[in-house]
């Protein structure tokens, strides 16, 4: 985000050498939380990750053993794809259809208040519900999905559908996220602009072509990148929907975390799975931060 | 705005944030039952109590609980229940904070892994000298289930196996004769039984000439796709006499041919004969609305079956697991029982061991429940003989073949995991994976496990 900070600034903050504790102030509640909750956590992680913990008793020092175990473990490399497979089918459906919903609940007609509020609610309800009522949804023979279709198909007990069932679910719950920080991206975006376009000559398409999607990058880089975080991290709906099943169709990363430390009270190996994930979520966003560089860039 | 004591200020606020954080004590789980706590009088022993019931039995339980703190005024038992898995993590985060519950209940097949990791203690010594916690008190298989390495660690509460529930109507509308409560049916007559209770749209069964098998509107019998599946497999597995894990507990020992033998008549229910459901999640409700006229399933369904029977007739009847090889019957079973998690308090361990002697002696009310009493005394009397559906379970009761007792447990048969087992089931049952194969994949993922220290 530096790019957006007005140049100079940084240049005589440093000139008055004054260090401001204000804003320290502010910063401390928040501070004291990720300190407390997740830096150092995150660190103790990093260590519980070199031993064999069981939770209980002396941890022994292992080396990189853990590691090592992580590359001949099938159960990992399920875990790893089934990840990769979920976020690369909820990501476009929760970018492509949060900004489909922003644009359309921008536009000035009747019900828009009542169209935000459905969009959103889902998200406030709590993952655990949303997971118990899709799971209804998703039944094989009485599922209102199935009945919608008038078929029977078998959503969460089969391998080859589980991992959509859980698709839809995810998308259904987290979509209203997305449509608010794009409403808010496009509420941004000064109203001259459009009216100098239209002035111009330019249509509907045009403006949103020329205007709306660039003005927007910032908001989508963003979105997108939020969105590739949470669903990389996806666990509740699975924990309630399919518990990584049937058989390890839709074990995902965090599951599996959960599985190897808290099922198996193996905390050293489920840390090291855990640090594998951070790496992997830390690569993508450096991927991405650098395209969206690039990307702004060329924009402006 | 700028004021020159606020850093100092801000440093006090996190120091004592900091401080309240470290001082806030290690709370028990969250409990469903949350009692009002007297003030500690002098004299009142207090024992917290941890057990893993959630559904209708937790207010059993709940009740067996109360009528003992208010007989017992020098003793207050505190109850708190969660979900078997959860209330695990809880007890290990707390007994590694130095707060275990006194009595923690669990179920025989987990006892090792607590060993293991050094949480709880071997009961030898502190029921010694009881006159009710002995040997010959209880059914022989519940109180051996209980022993790990030799040494006791559980006190029995109940237990439990599966059976075959039957609804009546179908059978009579079938005109089929119902299943005799004992001894087990053979394979020839639960198959020629499944046959004909597998009926399709036009009213033909499966035994009939143009019997329409993708019309079905009544299968026989339920097939589990969870962690029941491989229940049902063990069973079967032990009727064959097959065995799992070595005598050193580091290798699996499966016969991989009575294995998939014994997994091959489960899948040919659904796949080949087309007498169970494929993909079938909710079994009870199937069976209550008459999609299958029978259900396997543990003694803990009776209450639910009762209360059809009473809101809407629902006539309902039990027998004993087929004994599908002819060998020597045997079902898969589990059960209930208490531990006393390390802690080195005499007085509280007394007390619990009290606590204990009087639910066995009281085990009558927890028979309600739907689960056996392993008290022999309860066990035996009239009055639990005569509870109805009970019969078919107490005659399977000596055949009870519980999970081999190892370290590695959860990691083997976790119903809510990716283990060996559930991948075993799932694939064969789900996806009509060849059973030859599974049991081979199983077995070799489960000697890595046990290989590992």
């Amino acid at each position: 985000m530096r790019i957006l900070a007005p140049t100079g600034f940084q240049a005589r903050v440093a000139a008055r050498k004054r260090i401001y504790w204000t804003p320290f102030l502010f910063l401390a509640p928040y501070l004291f939380l990720f300190v407390s909750l997740r830096l150092f956590p995150s660190l103790i992680g990093l260590a519980i990750s070199f031993t064999n913990w069981s939770a209980v008793g002396v941890p022994q020092w292992v080396g990189l053993a853990n590691y090592q175990a992580l590359f001949v473990d099938p159960r990992f490399r399920d875990a790893l794809t089934n990840t990769a497979l979920f976020t690369a089918m909820a990501v476009p459906a929760l970018v492509g259809l949060g900004l489909a919903f922003a644009l359309f609940l921008n536009q000035p007609h009747r019900g828009r208040g009542l169209g935000r509020v459905a969009v959103f609610t889902p998200y406030v309800i709590m993952p655990t519900v949303v997971g118990v009522l899709w799971t209804w949804i998703l039944e094989k023979d009485f599922g209102l999905l199935n009945v919608l279709l008038g078929r029977q198909i078998p959503w969460l007990v089969s391998p080859s559908w589980a991992m959509l069932g859980l698709v839809l679910a995810a998308v259904w719950s987290m979509v209203g996220y997305n449509t608010v920080l794009f409403l808010a991206g496009l509420q941004d975006i000064p109203t001259e602009l459009y009216e100098a376009a239209r002035i111009d000559g330019a249509n509907a398409w045009r403006s949103f072509w020329s205007l709306t999607l660039p003005l927007l990058a910032p908001t989508a880089f963003l979105v997108l990148m939020l969105t590739i975080i949470n669903t990389f991290q996806v666990f509740d709906l699975v924990y309630v929907m399919t518990s990584g099943g049937p058989g390890t169709s839709t074990l995902t990363m965090v599951q599996y975390v959960y599985t190897t430390a808290f099922q198996f009270f193996k905390f050293g190996y489920g840390s090291a799975v855990a640090m594998v994930m951070f790496v992997v979520l830390v690569i993508v966003a450096l991927i991405q931060t650098r395209a969206y560089r690039r990307g702004l860039e060329s924009i402006y | 705005m700028q004021i020159k004591h606020l850093p100092w200020t801000s440093l006090l606020l996190l120091v004592a944030l900091l401080m309240a954080g470290c001082a806030a004590p290690v709370a028990p789980p969250s409990g469903e039952v949350a009692v009002e706590q007297p003030a500690a009088t002098e004299g009142v022993v207090t024992l917290e109590f941890w057990g893993g019931w959630t559904g209708p039995d937790a207010n059993t339980m709940q009740a067996i609980v109360d009528r003992y703190n208010a007989e017992h005024p020098n003793v207050r038992v505190n109850l708190s229940m969660q979900a078997w898995s959860p209330l695990f993590d809880a007890f290990i985060a707390a007994s590694s904070a130095g707060s275990a519950p006194d009595i923690l209940a669990m179920h025989p097949q987990e006892l090792a892994q607590f060993v293991h990791l050094g949480l709880i203690l071997p009961l030898d010594d502190i029921v010694a000298n009881s006159e009710v916690i002995k040997p010959e008190n209880y059914l022989e298989n519940a109180w051996e289930g209980n022993k790990v390495n030799g040494k006791l660690y559980g006190i029995p509460l109940d237990l439990h196996m599966h059976g075959l529930f039957y609804n009546k109507a179908a059978f009579e509308k079938a005109g089929v004769t119902a299943p005799p409560s004992t001894p087990p049916l053979s394979r020839d007559e639960f198959m020629e039984m499944a046959k004909r209770l597998t009926i399709d749209a036009n009213g033909k069964n499966a035994a009939e000439e143009g019997f329409d098998a993708n019309n079905i509107v009544q299968y026989a019998i339920n097939a589990h796709t969870n962690h029941h599946a491989f229940f049902q497999w063990w069973s079967l597995y032990n009727q064959l006499g097959g065995r799992l894990v070595s005598e050193d507990g580091k290798s699996c020992v499966m016969d991989l041919d009575k294995a998939a033998q014994a997994w091959q008549f489960l899948q040919d229910l659904v796949y080949v004969h087309k007498v169970a459901p494929q993909g079938q999640t909710d079994y009870p409700r199937d069976f209550l609305d008459g999609r299958t006229a029978m259900l396997v399933d543990g003694p803990w369904r009776i209450p639910q079956l009762e209360q059809a029977a009473a809101e809407s007739g629902f006539q309902w009847g039990a027998a004993q697991y087929p004994n599908i090889f002819g060998g020597e019957f045997a079902v898969w079973g589990s059960g209930h029982n208490f531990t006393l998690p390390s802690k080195a308090d005499p007085n509280k361990q007394a007390a619990a061991v009290a606590f204990l002697e009087w639910m066995a002696a009281n085990s009558a009310e927890w028979a309600k429940s739907g689960q056996l009493p392993a008290f022999k005394a309860i066990m035996e009397s009239e009055e639990f003989q005569q509870m109805e559906g009970r019969a078919p379970f107490i005659a399977s009761m000596p055949y009870e073949k519980l999970f081999p007792a190892t370290p590695k447990y959860n990691e083997i048969f976790a119903s809510n995991a990716p283990t060996p087992m559930m991948v075993m089931a799932q694939r064969i049952m789900l996806e009509a994976a060849d059973p030859a194969t599974e049991v081979k994949t199983a077995c070799e993922a489960i000697s890595a496990i046990l290989a590992t220290p």
